[in-house]
């Protein structure tokens, strides 16, 4: 069956609004990796190693060095060979690990994967847990909820005001792993975000009808207020996906977790531009993706609505 | 009542701050090698670090240079995003579609991934005076994104409001009604901004100082004290060594209570 079929003629058919989303993709990862390219190629010091000041070495030597660093290439051209070696599959070889950047992705992305996969899951389960459980809390009575809503917000904004390497050692400390550290960070931004959209629809016309009328418990929740929600809820798994990687640098440099986080800071103290214009693209892609599956998750939910 | 409190409460601490040199018992950077590692007392309020420097002293003018340079920050982020709303709302077709797509990656690009990745990029081993300059114009040049877009929004509904049609119907210059008629509209919103980035910033701060990329030492900033905490074990025996943290804790919270107060009141 042609998925257009199900939609009305005046809705852009199925294929060509994903065609326009995977471009709108691809050129963002190029964006991505452009400006990561322009960053480096403008940096201060590029294309200078100390190897270069060794007086023992010979002219084709330090001409191999430099070729390293891809020369006095203008910002085009340095682009123009990172992509032309990234179709290759050669992403370049890191300057502070001597390994290729290639396998040093490969050996990390899973640990990161797992752990950002792993505090994902628990910061949604607790945030929604403690939606919920507020949600039952607030139609059993208004003086309770005002407690436990004033309870959970001020743990939740206390959370906000430390910094997440904090927050991610002192999980670490307790005893969690970095999933756990992850999901700590994570868990008061997610929670604010669906109170506050599970709050505003819970105070719509149609629950007050819909309580009015005898509805009550976890089915008034989950089809007055929950799936109405849905849509927002798409849009804040896609962004937290962004967040959690972000809270995957500090929990893995510091509990010394061998991913990609712990990968960026040590690049990062080293100046390693190989691999951190790569991990740049890494990155960019697994969000836009990451966004363009929680796009495609909102539409969906709204279709339905 | 909560927010006079915040308020309050972030007064004293910034006068606190700004008296650091009749407040601090020393100087942030004297060492007193023969009371490394000391516990509290008289002479030392929060005991000397592993080099013997006296705490306090380095709590004191670490939270000055924390406290006056990410409101500088803030007030850099938010006036690009003033410009870049501005020019973006105002051209529209191609420079907004630009403008988004822009704001969109540096959004969708983790905050801490990009202050790490670009501040790799500038030299590392830089003085300590420019690693605070390095660290805090990063944090502004890169911090518009957010900031922009809330720009955009409230420019384009300006844009539809009555008093930008009878500017252009006057025959007014499309940059005269930027300037004059547009920007002190978007004052207000520019100060809200602020207000939510400043704080932000001094997390970042931190977080880039707890990673040993933001101010260098023997520099003292609230960022690069907090290090002392990557021994969390330490804490449970010297509570002392997290006064850094008890310091942001209390300055962030207040900045929040004071905008959550005022978004309420609005």
């Amino acid at each position: 069956m042609n998925p257009a079929s199900r939609f009305p003629a005046s809705h852009p058919s199925l294929w060509r609004v994903a065609a326009g989303r995977l471009l709108c993709l691809v050129l963002t990862i190029l964006l991505a990796a452009f400006l990561a390219a322009a960053l480096v190629r403008l940096s201060p010091g590029f294309g200078m190693d100390e190897r270069q000041l060794d007086a023992r070495l010979s002219d084709r030597s330090i001409r191999a060095i430099q070729a390293e660093y891809g020369g006095a290439q203008s910002v085009l051209a340095y682009f123009w060979s990172y992509l032309a070696a990234l179709t290759r599959g050669d992403l370049g070889q890191s300057l502070s690990l001597g390994r290729p950047v290639r396998e040093l992705l490969w050996e990390r992305f899973g640990v990161t994967l797992q752990s950002a996969a792993g505090g994902l899951a628990w910061a949604w389960i607790a945030a929604a847990g403690a939606c919920l459980s507020l949600g039952m809390v607030g139609m059993a009575g208004m003086v309770r909820r005002r407690i436990f809503d004033s309870a959970a917000m001020t743990l939740s904004g206390a959370m906000l005001c430390l910094p997440a390497a904090i927050v991610g050692l002192f999980s670490f400390y307790l005893g969690a792993g970095p999933a756990l550290a992850i999901g700590a960070i994570l868990l008061p931004r997610v929670f604010r975000y669906i109170r506050n959209v599970t709050g505003a629809i819970a105070r719509r016309p149609h629950v007050l009808a819909a309580r009015a009328r005898g509805a009550g418990g976890l089915g008034l929740l989950a089809r007055h207020v929950w799936l109405p929600a849905a849509p927002e809820l798409m849009a804040l798994a896609g962004v937290s996906v962004s967040m959690a990687l972000g809270a995957a640098i500090p929990v893995e440099a510091l509990c010394d977790s061998p991913g990609i986080g712990q990968l960026v800071w040590k690049a990062a103290l080293a100046r390693d531009v190989p691999v951190l214009v790569n991990v740049t693209i890494l990155i960019a892609t697994v969000t836009a993706v990451a966004n363009l599956l929680a796009d495609a998750g909102r539409s969906a939910f709204q279709r339905e609505a | 009542m909560v927010r006079r409190a915040a308020i309050l409460a972030l007064t004293a601490i910034v006068l606190a701050l700004l008296c650091a040199d009749w407040i601090a018992p020393h100087s942030a950077e004297t060492q007193f090698r023969d009371d490394a590692a000391a516990r509290p007392s008289r002479q030392y309020p929060l005991g000397t670090d592993a080099l013997g420097r006296d705490r306090l002293s380095r709590l004191l003018y670490g939270g000055r240079i924390s406290m006056v340079m990410a409101p500088l920050a803030a007030l850099l982020a938010v006036s690009l995003a003033v410009v870049a709303g501005l020019t973006a709302g105002c051209l529209g077709g191609w420079w907004e579609r630009a403008a988004a797509t822009l704001t969109d990656l540096c959004l969708s690009l983790p905050w801490l991934f990009l202050l790490l990745a670009v501040r790799a990029l500038l030299p590392l081993n830089v003085g300590p005076e420019a690693s605070i300059l390095v660290t805090f114009a990063l944090l502004g040049l890169l911090g518009w994104a957010g900031p922009s877009r809330i720009m955009l929004a409230a420019v384009k509904r300006h844009l539809s409001s009555d008093f930008v049609l009878a500017a252009r119907a006057a025959g007014c210059h499309p940059l005269r009604i930027a300037l004059v008629h547009l920007l002190p509209h978007l004052l207000p919103v520019a100060a809200a901004q602020f207000w939510v980035t400043a704080p932000a910033f001094l997390l970042s701060e931190a977080n880039l100082g707890l990673l040993g990329l933001g101010v260098a030492e023997p520099t003292p900033s609230w960022g690069n004290l907090l290090r002392e905490l990557e021994n969390l074990s330490q804490v449970a025996r010297c509570p002392w060594i997290a006064a850094p943290l008890v310091a942001l804790f209390l300055v962030i919270g207040c900045s929040h209570l004071v905008t959550a107060a005022a978004e309420y009141e609005s």
